[in-house]
């Protein structure tokens, strides 16, 4: 009989598989639980609720045994990375991330029964329309944040589905919010995260001069330029975009402290936007010499930046240095403020922007007198790549605080392409209350 | 909402919380008396060697060198397992050579393929060396007896018992939020019912003296919980459902009594072998074929799987004593019956069941030889014929294929897995109240997915418990081993649950897309007529491995069993207990 009960223990063999699988489900359940609850329980719970931009515009309703978007196509498409979708095919729209508080899951309870849970955006459809028809198709996305209060009014990237079209084809990359989820070289409109190192950092700053023939050097490696700048001040350097002063600036400011400010404007950190996370940039960290200092202070080198990333930056400067976090959902809570720089430092740089406006883009003819503070990036990719376009900046206008961000990926120039695109954003902007 | 619906929903909640705890308490209460309690082993009687006196626990012992020797003999000339005595109901001890190496003498007699009969102070002598047998008078044996340890001091089956009948109070009440109104008179029949059903039979069992009720106590839980599915899934079909487990708790009655002789017992099998292979035969050849597997006779309007039935008939005709362990040919025709079995269940398409046949089979061989090759060869074997079975059926190759990418075709292949994963998630920890789910209404969703069913309804913490129930009693089965009086009764309880353990695995698994979706039951809980009534038969099966004093109405009372009369007075007549 001894020989039989060592035997019997085989059937804890079993048992042992019954725990394991039982654990297995467990954990899959902590992880999953809330997807698999809401996939099919909207339709059974008998909950219902609505997604509304900021003037009330439907984006999304469901009910028991309905699931319905926005009446029309364009706002359906042009919104579709604000609302996402039912499926979850998208992994960073409000549809998705926010299921679970317009459904009601907890691990605990399970899926409740809610009805008109209503989530209010700051969003406002209209103008998402606006900067997908400026876009016309291209990839590329737009940011637009009143910089006072936080209130995210425009997010668009570029293509986009119509959710309600179960036919509809896919673009490249159109489940993929380039505003949040996607990382890009920025070119010049990273000098402005130069500049503002080097008000910092670099004593006399004013007082100095840049010399630029065309090209410049840096330990005997050429930085070519855009164009000959001959004797320019800080301040014309930037709207010369002058590659050859702000490499030289970079290396000025030493690669410590342009690592220090670059992770301290928060480039190099994933971010959030409500309960979506975004994308983390990159910058040289370890150690580099001054000529790959140089170009990576002009926004090349192995530079990438998250767009959402460059709103807060510009926001900043907008709001005097102070960050008002941009949030998406209407909550009615407080928005969460922080010191992003000094004031001395945003002021210099909103006086800049404008200055460039003013001067290299000749704002008058160009915005239509826009009180417009801006840079223009023309990102080289380097092969056959086209440019990526970028123009980001803010309104200084007490009743239209709006800070934006513009990118067209492969686009070209960032004066020719992305700021016709913005000019059309910002005139829609300027209607608004 | 109005102070009515706030009260409901109150009471709603306080329910679902009064569930967890009473289920929580049940399971534990068992678990502390079935498994953490400690209790002690028969003695039967002695051999007596020169080192002195060793106790027999059993009625089946190997003697031998070895550690695994149930009396071990360390001496010279003994084998590693050298001999094996029997007890029989009468009181017949007999004493069988293994065959190993030297032969075994009684009184100077060499012992052949039959054994010999060994009476009171009888030498016996393994390869030479000489021990003595020494019986226990009974007066004897009832003051041993006593000093054993009886279930049930601990914890009182009684309070237990009281829990589970307050579960099925809550239940009701749940079923009442949100049943039918003419369908709740027979919802609370049920319910009545199984608490009767339950009462009576523990108060037959305090009765008759026997105190172990945990077997009971849990297969009575699980089938509360089957009763809850029935009363939500198909609330006009009650009576049904009340009828079977009647049946069942009858069913299990007569086992249990059969079980208590295991002459009776052993000299069944080969009827009940044939018996199967004869149901099966019919099955292949007049069965109706429902939802993809052939395995339904519909007899007067009843329909019934016959596999079901042959389950039982399996475990009861692999189980053997342990002289019977150490002949191979008694192993092989034992696999040819396996082969039979496993061959007719995937002829008509069952290979879910086909499976839990076979991997009882592994069990059971394992137990009867203890070879490890044995069981390698047999699994092999299995995965060729699997992958014939995938190549010749194609469906069932699908199911493989959906296996693990059920969310990619949510309404085709991974169809019952989703919404089994989905519902079960939307339950939560604590559910959403009996009768309130819709996975039930789903096809195949009160037995294919019943697992998700109570996740949905009952919440995730009574499932778990439920699944913890039928842990349970395979850790007990497995414990209870080490007390057995037969290695048949160990080898029977064991290969029971291994049956229920493989079927709750490919139930639960399969709807949760962990294992390929097989489409077996749950034991007890899933809707179905002749699964409820085998699973009641199984239990049998582990009252009869209960050898704890005083516990199991399936084992008579060891301090009432009389030795045998020497042989001379042979033509007296032989005492039957109580």
């Amino acid at each position: 009989m001894k020989k039989i009960t060592r035997r019997a223990f085989s059937v804890l063999l079993l048992a042992v598989l019954v725990i394991a699988g039982l654990t297995v489900y467990v954990l899959r359940y902590i992880d999953h639980g809330a997807d698999w609850a809401l996939y099919f329980n909207r339709l059974n719970s008998g909950s219902s609720g609505e997604l509304l931009d900021r003037n009330g515009v439907v984006l999304a309703a469901f009910s028991a045994n309905e699931n319905d978007y926005a009446a029309d196509p364009l706002t359906r498409t042009a919104n579709y990375h604000v609302t996402g979708d039912y499926w979850g095919r998208t992994g960073t729209g409000i549809l998705s991330t926010y299921w679970n508080r317009m459904q009601g899951f907890s691990l605990l309870t399970g899926t409740t029964r809610s009805t008109a849970a209503t989530t209010r955006l700051y969003i406002d459809a209209g103008l998402n329309n606006t900067a997908y028809t400026a876009l016309a198709g291209r990839k590329g996305c737009v940011l637009v944040t009143n910089y006072k209060t936080g209130e995210l009014l425009c997010m668009v990237s570029s293509p986009a589905v119509d959710p309600a079209d179960p036919n509809a084809e896919p673009g490249e990359g159109a489940y993929i919010n380039r505003a949040l989820s996607s990382v890009f070289v920025p070119g010049s409109i990273f000098k402005l995260v130069t500049a503002a190192a080097a008000i910092e950092t670099v004593p006399d700053l004013d007082t100095r001069r840049f010399y630029c023939e065309g090209k410049g050097y840096i330990a005997g490696v050429e930085i070519n330029c855009s164009g000959e700048h001959y004797t320019q001040t800080f301040e014309q350097a930037l709207a010369n975009s002058c590659n050859v002063a702000f490499s030289k600036l970079a290396t000025l400011v030493g690669q410590e402290n342009m690592v220090k400010y670059v992770r301290s404007f928060g480039f190099l950190d994933p971010h959030k936007l409500g309960d979506i996370p975004t994308a983390a940039g990159s910058y040289p960290t370890e150690f580099v010499g001054d000529p790959e200092l140089g170009w990576s202070g002009i926004g090349q080198s192995t530079d990438l930046v998250n767009p959402y990333a460059m709103l807060r930056f510009v926001s900043a400067v907008g709001n005097g240095g102070v960050l008002v976090e941009p949030t998406m959902i209407n909550t009615g809570k407080a928005p969460v403020k922080s010191r992003f720089m000094a004031s001395d430092t945003a002021d210099k740089l909103r006086q800049m922007m404008a200055y460039n406006v003013s001067y290299a883009y000749d704002g008058d003819f160009r915005f239509g007198g826009l009180p417009l503070c801006a840079k223009t990036g023309t990102a080289e990719l380097g092969g056959d790549l086209t440019s990526h376009a970028w123009f980001v900046g803010f309104l200084d206008d007490e009743t239209h605080p709006y800070a934006f961000v513009v990118l067209v990926e492969n686009g070209g120039g960032g004066l020719s392409v992305a700021s016709p695109v913005a000019y059309r954003v910002l005139q829609h902007c300027m209607r608004l209350e | 909402m109005t102070v009515t619906e706030l009260f409901l929903e109150y009471m709603l909640r306080a329910s679902k919380y009064a569930l967890i705890l009473l289920s929580i308490a049940i399971i534990v209460r068992c678990i502390r008396s079935m498994l953490r309690e400690q209790y002690e082993p028969e003695t039967w009687a002695y051999i007596r060697t020169h080192e002195g006196k060793l106790p027999v626990n059993h009625w089946e012992v190997i003697l031998g060198r070895s550690r695994s020797a149930d009396v071990r003999i360390n001496q010279k000339g003994v084998s590693r397992s050298h001999a094996v005595l029997t007890r029989n109901d009468y009181g017949v001890w007999t004493v069988y050579d293994i065959f190993d190496r030297s032969g075994v003498w009684v009184n100077g007699e060499r012992v052949g393929d039959r054994g010999i009969r060994v009476n009171d102070k009888d030498v016996i002598n393994l390869g030479g060396v000489n021990v003595r047998f020494q019986e226990i008078p009974l007066e004897r044996r009832e003051k041993l007896e006593e000093k054993r340890s009886v279930p049930g001091r601990g914890v009182s089956p009684a309070v237990t018992l009281l829990e589970l009948t307050l579960f099925q109070l809550f239940l009701l009440m749940q079923h009442a939020m949100f049943a039918k109104e003419e369908n709740l008179p027979t919802i609370a029949l049920g319910f009545a019912a199984l608490a009767i059903m339950q009462w009576s039979c523990y108060n037959a069992m305090r009765v008759i003296g026997r105190s172990g009720f945990e077997v009971e106590t849990l297969a009575f839980y699980l089938s509360t919980l089957g009763m809850s599915v029935a009363a939500t899934s198909t609330p006009d079909d009650m009576y049904k459902q009340i009828l079977l487990t009647l049946a069942g708790v009858i069913l299990f009655l007569i086992g249990g009594w059969w079980l208590r002789s295991l002459q009776r017992t052993a000299t069944m099998r080969m009827p009940v072998a044939a018996a199967a292979l004869a149901l099966l035969a019919v099955n292949a050849v007049f069965s109706d074929v429902i939802l993809g597997a052939r395995n339904w006779l519909i007899i007067g309007g009843f329909s019934f799987q016959p596999s079901e039935l042959v389950k039982v008939a399996y475990v009861y005709v692999g189980a053997a004593t342990l002289e019977h362990l150490f002949r191979e040919k008694n192993l092989y025709s034992f696999i040819a019956f396996s082969a039979m079995c496993v061959l007719a269940l995937a002829l008509i398409g069952d290979f879910g069941t086909a499976l839990v046949f076979f991997i009882c089979f592994l069990v059971i061989s394992f137990m009867r030889s203890g070879s490890i090759a044995t069981v390698i060869l047999a699994v092999s074997g299995a995965v060729i014929a699997g992958l014939l079975a995938v190549t010749a059926r194609p469906y069932i190759g699908q199911r493989f294929a959906s296996w693990g990418h059920v969310w990619e075709d949510v309404y085709d292949k991974g169809y019952q897995q989703v919404r089994a994963m989905s519902a079960a998630a939307a339950g939560g920890l604590f559910g959403k109240g009996a009768g309130a789910g819709w996975l039930k209404d789903i096809v195949a969703g009160n037995t294919d997915m019943v697992f998700a069913v109570i996740c949905e309804e009952q919440g995730l913490i009574i499932a778990l418990c439920m699944c913890l129930a039928v842990l349970t009693l395979a850790f007990f089965a497995v414990r209870s081993a080490r007390f057995g009086r037969s290695a048949y009764y160990a080898i029977a309880a064991c290969a029971a649950m291994s049956m229920m353990l493989t079927q709750l695995a490919l139930n639960v698994f399969g709807s949760l897309d962990i294992l390929p979706f097989t489409g077996v039951t749950f034991p007890f809980v899933s809707r179905g007529g002749s699964s409820l009534l085998s699973c009641w038969m199984m239990m049998a099966f582990i009252k009869g491995a209960d050898n704890r004093r005083e516990a199991s109405f399936a084992v008579r009372p060891g301090e009432r069993m009389r030795n045998a009369p020497p042989p001379e007075v042979e033509e007296e007549e032989e005492d039957e207990d109580e």
